[in-house]
């Protein structure tokens, strides 16, 4: 599966056929476990919170509570996509095979990943064996290896689903099996000493990472290689996913990802295209000006992870088509548009940013990060809107005229989903509550509005041809549960990769090679541009900044750089890096979703590849853009 | 062989300066010595973490504050849970070289070694408004971390608002009011900057915060005696070295704090005395719940022993 296929299934059908007996009976138990895990997620810190200022009481252990259901929801969500073969990948070259090369380029592939998948089970089965004899408990009781075991469980049933989905016959099956036995085979009674197979073992993982194995395989397996190679604990690989996912912060992750699912499934997308278009539709490039916010905001929600692109084409390709943009152009501007916001609070970007580099010994903070990251995000939009304006048609098709009765009405229609991104805001910035729990007020309160204001989310659907359009409420928090669910996956494993780097204390040698060889710091910022950007064209965002961040935070800090600072210019870096071809996620998304070849949209993108590099130097080289408003209102 | 050390003490500081010469010392001890490795600024994780990584044999050692050490074994809780309980640091010293052997048997016990221990100064209270009685914080929303559910359930009931946080979120929280009031030591506040946003600090000796380093006893084990003996030589330089810089590093903090503004309060006998007693009113919900019942007890007829000898 593509990237496309991950996000683009979010938003459409399933990417296989349905299931029956007691595959559907599983399916569903999944699909139930997920929703109430998150919706549990959603409710305790709001219910801690209330009775904490009312009662002056609270819910004993309720955020630990809330840090287990994060791991519940991160493993059960993975299994989910890996049963509905949405794990994601970046590979996109089988697509372009056919035939038996193709079958054998899948088989390949998924038999690595399951290979990989089961060592992950083993060393997670590892981690687990040693914490029992501690008897830690979570709560009232209950053990935390109890909940740990979920990491073994499942990166097992991740391996059966991978090698089930590799190819549908029973021939095609019982040769993958084959494959998967060879490789376990090979790294149980390993030909060479472990150290002179890290070469050929992680050469082997490319091929299988070009052929289309997910991305989690290619960072789990890259860091359970290397421990292995050095004869260092494997185990340090689950323990490291299991110490990110629980970590306090990271419940704000599924959280404001469920809040932007409730939006994006709720129909807020044409509430929003009708406010700005009766705002900005009349004047010229107006279609540009709408495209650029409503993007903006929706993406700011939905974590730039290319929901944007698929929820929003659709509504806004009309607008700028009936406009007479000229086609390329409107594609370029979509596909360019649809990553503006992640520098927008509460993106979750910025977020885990801050846990990374907070990690690292930076001192930065998730309210930091979101003040630092608004002004370097308008100056992108700006630019965005005057490369759409510059070039829109020159003459206006339109001679729409400002109506203020219907801006008005627009206004009105959506004024709950205005209102969002304050309730998260002054939740967070009035002393309130923790970003946990905002996160979680914001989810609750899209859920209230969507569901009971506006009715476009169903509580109960009931497959009958008399339910009306639009998903249930355990459909929509399912696919946010899978799409979080193969994030965790990804960060979890990422980070464990990221510890071995630390292991053999790369950070400190690439701290001291740095400040030996560059002695600027305005020297060392080109040469961030240029490598930032080269990644951001690679690697997938969230891996990116867990593989990344802790390598650049010491850096930044021995060249004097604000650790604000340096996460808006990495995160404006990734931003371009979505546009940026080999693998820029918007590429594919827009590639799919409009049904264009990739080529013809990396050419439509270009120009505002170029504008929004414009922007990013300018984030880069003046700092006070980004460290401005955060040092005014964070002051005292 | 190799002895991977984590601690959350931060790069270039005097601690990490100490465990380097100890390093050096290790490097050259008989029989081809021990390469130790040392991970600062807790990139190997929280002090939980680090224990976790010593489990699976990742990490073979560790420098860890009691919140880390009682991950292994809660005796060692007695030492730094236990409110107003030592008066000075003759009495804490008094106390823990009694009690070490204890400790140390333990430790044992659970497959480890300690190699030295430390003390890190006085945790006192930095708080937005001034306060001096205990009853001024009720009014407050303070701080506790976030996995420390007992605390938090004994503030509650009584009448106080415990936030549970990550340590790393308190600078925010104090500067949007989120939380009102943090427990620290002078030398975290300056360097976590807390007395920016909470310029107030009351001086009472709330708990000190002790710390030990601990090996894996299975790696130790398979050391010569001979390498035993003078990596353990050099562990206790490092400790008197520890305990000197780090009482002289709290006063160096105090005095940067005060240069920048902090508010210090003295309390007066009254208000020790209502510390004194809100302390022991406590007391019963902690023994037996937070720090073990016998260890408890134990230091309580310590600190008698010794206050007893004195007069
Ligand atoms: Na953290
Ligand atoms: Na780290």
């Amino acid at each position: 599966m593509t990237a496309a296929g991950l996000e683009g299934a979010a938003l459409t059908e399933r990417g296989y056929s349905e299931p029956t007996g007691w595959r559907r009976f599983v399916r569903d138990a999944e699909n139930l476990g997920v929703t109430l895990a998150l919706l549990a997620m959603m409710l305790l810190p709001v219910v801690e919170s209330v009775l904490r200022k009312t009662l002056h009481t609270g819910i004993s252990g309720a955020t630990t509570i809330v840090q287990h259901f994060t791991l519940i929801v991160g493993m059960l969500g993975g299994a989910i996509a890996a049963r509905e073969g949405r794990l994601l990948a970046l590979s996109a070259l089988t697509s372009v095979m056919r035939g038996r090369v193709k079958l054998a380029a899948t088989i390949f592939s998924h038999a690595l990943a399951a290979a990989v998948s089961i060592f992950l089970c083993v060393a997670g089965w590892l981690f687990v064996r040693s914490e029992i004899p501690t008897g830690a408990v979570i709560a009232y009781g209950f053990r935390t290896w109890w909940v740990e075991l979920l990491i073994p469980v499942g990166f097992g049933v991740i391996a059966a689903r991978l090698w089930w989905h590799a190819t549908k016959t029973w021939r095609g099956r019982v040769a993958t099996l084959v494959l998967i036995a060879a490789f376990v085979a090979l790294a149980v009674w390993s030909p060479l000493p472990p150290e002179r197979m890290r070469w050929p073992a992680l050469g082997v993982l490319l091929v299988a990472t070009v052929l289309g194995a997910p991305v989690f395989t290619t960072l789990g397996g890259a860091a359970l290689i290397l421990f292995w190679s050095e004869g260092s604990a494997i185990a340090a690989v689950p323990l490291t996913q299991y110490s990110l996912v629980v970590n306090p912060s990271l419940p704000t992750v599924p959280l404001f990802t469920l809040a932007g699912y409730f939006l994006a499934e709720g129909g807020a997308s044409k509430r929003l295209v009708r406010v700005f278009d009766a705002l900005f539709g009349m004047i010229r490039g107006g279609p540009a000006i709408v495209t650029a916010l409503v993007c903006a905001f929706f993406t700011s929600f939905t974590g730039g992870s290319g929901v944007t692109i698929l929820a929003l084409g659709g509504v806004l390709m009309p607008v700028l088509v009936a406009a007479k943009y000229p086609e390329r152009n409107a594609l370029g501007l979509l596909t360019g548009a649809g990553s503006l916001g992640i520098l927008f609070p509460p993106c979750l970007p910025l977020i885990l940013y801050a846990i990374i580099a907070s990690q690292a010994k930076a001192a930065v903070t998730i309210e930091q990060m979101f003040l630092g990251g608004i002004l370097p995000g308008f100056l992108l939009v700006g630019l965005t809107i005057w490369w759409g304006v510059a070039s829109g048609p020159k003459l206006e098709a339109t001679q729409k005229r400002f109506d203020f009765r219907e801006a008005r009405a627009a206004i009105w229609a959506a004024k709950w989903e205005l209102l969002l991104p304050v309730v998260a805001l002054v939740a967070l910035f009035g002393g309130f509550a923790t970003p946990v729990e905002a996160s979680a007020v914001t989810a609750l309160y899209a859920f209230i509005i969507e569901t009971f204001v506006y009715r476009d989310l169903k509580l109960v659907g009931g497959r009958t041809a008399a339910r009306p359009p639009g998903k249930t409420v355990v459909e929509t928090v399912t696919d946010c549960g899978l799409l979080v669910g193969g994030v965790l996956l990804i960060l979890g494993v990422a980070l464990g990769f990221t510890q071995y780097l630390v292991d053999a204390q790369i950070p400190d040698q690439a701290v001291a090679w740095a400040t030996a060889t560059i002695h600027s710091k305005w020297l060392f910022l080109l040469g961030l541009n240029v490598v930032l950007l080269f990644v951001g064209g690679l690697v997938e965002i969230y891996a990116a900044i867990v593989v990344v961040v802790p390598l650049l935070v010491p850096l930044g800090m021995a060249f004097g750089i604000d650790p604000i600072h340096l996460g808006i210019i990495f995160l404006a870096n990734m931003e371009l890096g979505f546009l940026a071809p080999p693998v820029g996620l918007n590429l594919l998304l827009a590639s799919y979703r409009f049904d264009k070849p990739l080529i013809s949209v990396m050419r439509a993108v270009l120009p505002m590849l170029l504008v929004l590099f414009l922007g990013v130097l300018l984030i880069t080289y003046f700092s006070p853009l980004t460290t401005w408003l955060p040092h005014l209102i964070m002051r005292r | 062989p190799k002895v991977k050390l984590a601690t959350l003490v931060p790069k270039g500081t005097s601690y990490h300066q100490i465990l380097l010469e100890m390093g050096e010392k290790w490097r050259h001890a008989p029989e081809g010595g021990a390469h130790l490795i040392i991970y600062t600024d807790g990139t190997m994780g929280g002090e939980a973490d680090m224990v976790r990584r010593m489990r699976i044999g990742q990490l073979q050692a560790a420098m860890l504050t009691v919140g880390g050490l009682a991950e292994i074994d809660p005796s060692v809780k007695c030492l730094q849970n236990i409110p107003m309980a030592f008066r000075s640091f003759a009495e804490l010293d008094y106390v823990s070289a009694k009690l070490r052997p204890l400790f140390e048997k333990k430790f044992l016990e659970k497959g480890y070694v300690i190699l030295f221990w430390g003390d890190a100064g006085w945790v006192r209270f930095f708080s937005r408004e001034p306060a001096a009685r205990p009853e001024d914080f009720k009014k407050m929303k303070m701080f506790v971390g976030a996995g420390d559910t007992q605390t938090s359930d004994i503030m509650k009931s009584l009448g106080y608002q415990p936030v549970p946080l990550e340590a790393m979120d308190i600078l925010p929280s104090l500067q949007t009011g989120l939380i009102d009031a943090a427990p620290s030591t002078p030398f975290y506040a300056l360097a976590g900057q807390f007395y920016g946003p909470a310029p107030y600090m009351l001086k009472i000796n709330w708990v000190p915060l002790v710390g030990g380093t601990v090996i894996v006893k299975k790696v130790w084990d398979a050391l010569p005696a001979e390498t035993r003996a003078a990596m353990l030589q050099a562990a206790h330089e490092a400790s008197d070295q520890i305990k000197v810089r780090s009482r002289v590093e709290n006063d160096e903090a105090l005095a940067a704090m005060v240069k920048r503004g902090l508010q210090v309060h003295e309390p007066t006998p009254a208000e020790l005395a209502e510390w004194a007693q809100f302390c022991e009113s406590v007391y019963p919900s902690i023994r037996g719940h937070i720090v073990p019942a016998d260890m408890f007890d134990e230091v309580m007829r310590l600190l008698k022993e010794y206050r007893d000898a004195k007069h």
